[in-house]
Order: structure tokens, then sequence, then C-alpha cells
């Protein structure tokens, strides 16, 4: 009788122990790992999250009119691992708490993140090259801020006038012109 | 009659559940939804029973592996109609981790059509819940239809 009376008195005291969620919302803990979130603005089109996706939720495929790129997540492939997140480079991937994702069956290849990353420009001969946003300018493209904007056959000939000007050697910039 | 038992009915759906070759993590938060108190679908007039004859609302997990996809037919079959199904985690709508894999031949959609979908790897209790909140819905609706054909 006595340790039944204090369960019911403790029972009494704590409340009842069932999540109220359909009436309520849940409790979701700050670091739930429920859909992943991708922000355009930061991505650079490495191209890790794909890699790195276990289950192949990801595609990047070059966009119809050439532009730029479209990042495709299937939120009904993905397992949550949170591998994109932790692999990429400039936090454009995030896995956010939001869990409710149940939907009606028709609508289960709509239920998916896409999103249009346009292409950046070489700043010297204006070609397509991977975006530069100005988050990842910041981060990584101070130790050469005039080398990090080009196209990586500027680059290439960016670095070879460095070295021969180092090197004091005379390079035939324009050999067309010579007779 | 029959109008008034199928307003009264979607108040106490009656869950069943396939295993089409899961990996067991859903099932067992399909158990914890419908067992622990702190979950407890049962207040929600939800009632897990265990012949697919007695079935309203169907749980599916897994990627339908090709040793048991005969005898889920067979079991989906005997399922009175108007079945509400209900794919748990993304095994049966996209294969998840074992897609492409020797043992999976295609995804259940090919051969279930699938009502509502709760991803997850596994979902959350709540999102079990939120689902058959949902196929509850689903069925109301096609009572009211009165759609019985066969599929």
């Amino acid at each position: 009788m006595l340790p039944f009376l204090k369960i019911m008195v403790r029972n009494l005291i704590l409340g009842p122990s069932t999540d109220p969620f359909p009436f309520a919302p849940a409790k979701t803990p700050d670091k739930f790992r429920g859909c992943a979130a991708h922000d355009p603005e930061k991505c650079i089109l490495c191209g890790i999250c794909r890699h790195v996706c276990a289950p192949g939720a990801i595609q990047i495929r070059v966009s119809e009119d050439g532009s730029g790129m479209n990042l495709v997540l299937w939120h009904n492939s993905c397992v949550f691992c949170g591998m994109c997140a932790h692999y990429c480079p400039t936090g454009a991937m995030t896995m956010t708490s939001n869990w409710h994702l149940t939907h009606l069956g028709a609508d289960k290849f709509s239920n998916c993140i896409d999103s249009f990353i346009p292409f950046g420009e070489c700043a010297q001969c204006g070609a397509k090259i991977q975006p530069r946003p100005q988050a990842i300018i910041d981060k990584i493209g101070q130790r050469q801020p005039d080398r990090f904007l080009l196209c990586p056959q500027c680059k290439r000939e960016s670095i070879a006038k460095h070295v021969a000007q180092v090197n004091h050697i005379t390079t035939h910039e324009t050999p067309q012109e010579t007779p | 009659m029959l109008q008034f038992l199928s307003k009264l009915a979607p108040r106490s759906p009656w869950i069943y559940r396939i295993n089409a070759g899961s990996c067991n993590g859903c099932d067992v938060e399909m158990a914890t939804a419908a067992l622990i108190p702190r979950y407890d679908v049962e207040r929600l007039g939800c009632k897990y029973c265990g012949s697919p004859r007695h079935a309203d609302v169907v749980l599916i997990s897994g990627p339908l592996t090709m040793r048991v996809r005969d005898r889920v037919l067979r079991v989906f079959d005997e399922i009175p109609y108007p079945k509400v199904t209900v794919a748990v985690g993304v095994c049966p709508v996209s294969g998840g981790c074992f897609r492409d894999g020797y043992s999976v031949g295609s995804n259940i959609d090919h051969y279930i059509p699938l009502d509502v979908i709760v991803p997850g790897c596994p979902p959350r209790p709540q999102a079990i819940m939120e689902g058959v909140l949902k196929a509850v819905e689903v069925w109301r609706a096609r009572l009211e239809e009165g759609v019985c054909s066969h599929s």
C-alpha cells in the first residue's frame, strides 16, 4: 500500500509523461538533425556534398540555359546523416531541426530542395568559373586576392609571369608578332 | 447506416505493420510510437492489430527485398478496401541506402500505391504519428467518397 501511495504522489507532482504532440508542439532538441537546408548564396559548387552523400540524394546538374548549376536534394532519399553539412567548406549546406516532412504520396517528387547557383566570371577573360561569393573570398581568397578570381588558365599564366619576373627570365609573350 | 458507420470509423483506425525487408530501425520506432507511454498512439484511437484482415491503415517499412516481395504482396492483398498505405522511412519510396542493392529489385511504389510518406531514417515517433493522422484524413475522404473499388 505504501509504495503505491508514493508512486501516486510522485505522478501527481510530475504530471503526465506523454508527449502532447498532435495537440501541442513536440519537444525537439536544438541539435536535432532534421531535413537539410541549402543556401545558394554561399555555395561554391565544389560537389563534396554529392560525393559524401551515402544514399545519393544530391544531384548537381548544369541548368538548361547553361548559366549555372542546379543542386537538387531529394528529401525522400536523404537519411539525415549530416555528412554534407559536415564536409561543406563554406557552410552552405546545413541541417535544420525541422522534422515535419510528412506528405502525401502525390507530392513525393516535389519534396526536394532545388536551388540554382549561377556561375562566376573570370575577372580577366570572362570565362565561366565556379562562383566566388564574398564569404569565401573573405575566408580563403585573402592570400592572393587578384589571382583568386581568375579561371584556371588565366591563373596559370599569371603564376608563370610571376615566376618569370622573380627569376629574371625573358618571356616571349607574343610570338606571332615577331617577323 | 453505412454512412453513419463511415463517419464513426475514422475515429478509430486499426493499424497493421508490414516489414518489407527493413533494417528494423523503423520497426523499433513504430513499436515505440505504440507501446511506451511517452508517445502513446493509442490515445488517438489507433490500435495495432495482428491480422491484416482487420486493418485500416497499413504502415510499410523497408525497401521490399526480393525475398519478401511475394509474401508482402500476398499479405497486402488480404487487407480490405479502402486501405491507406503509409510508407515509414525513406526505403519504401526511394530505397534509401539500399537503392540498387543486389537484393532490392525496385521500390515499393512500383507494386503498392503509397498514400502518405513519412521520410526519415528512421523518422521520429512524432513524425510517424503525424503520418498516421494524415492517413486518417485520407481514409475519411475515401470513406466519404465511397471508393471501395479495387485499385
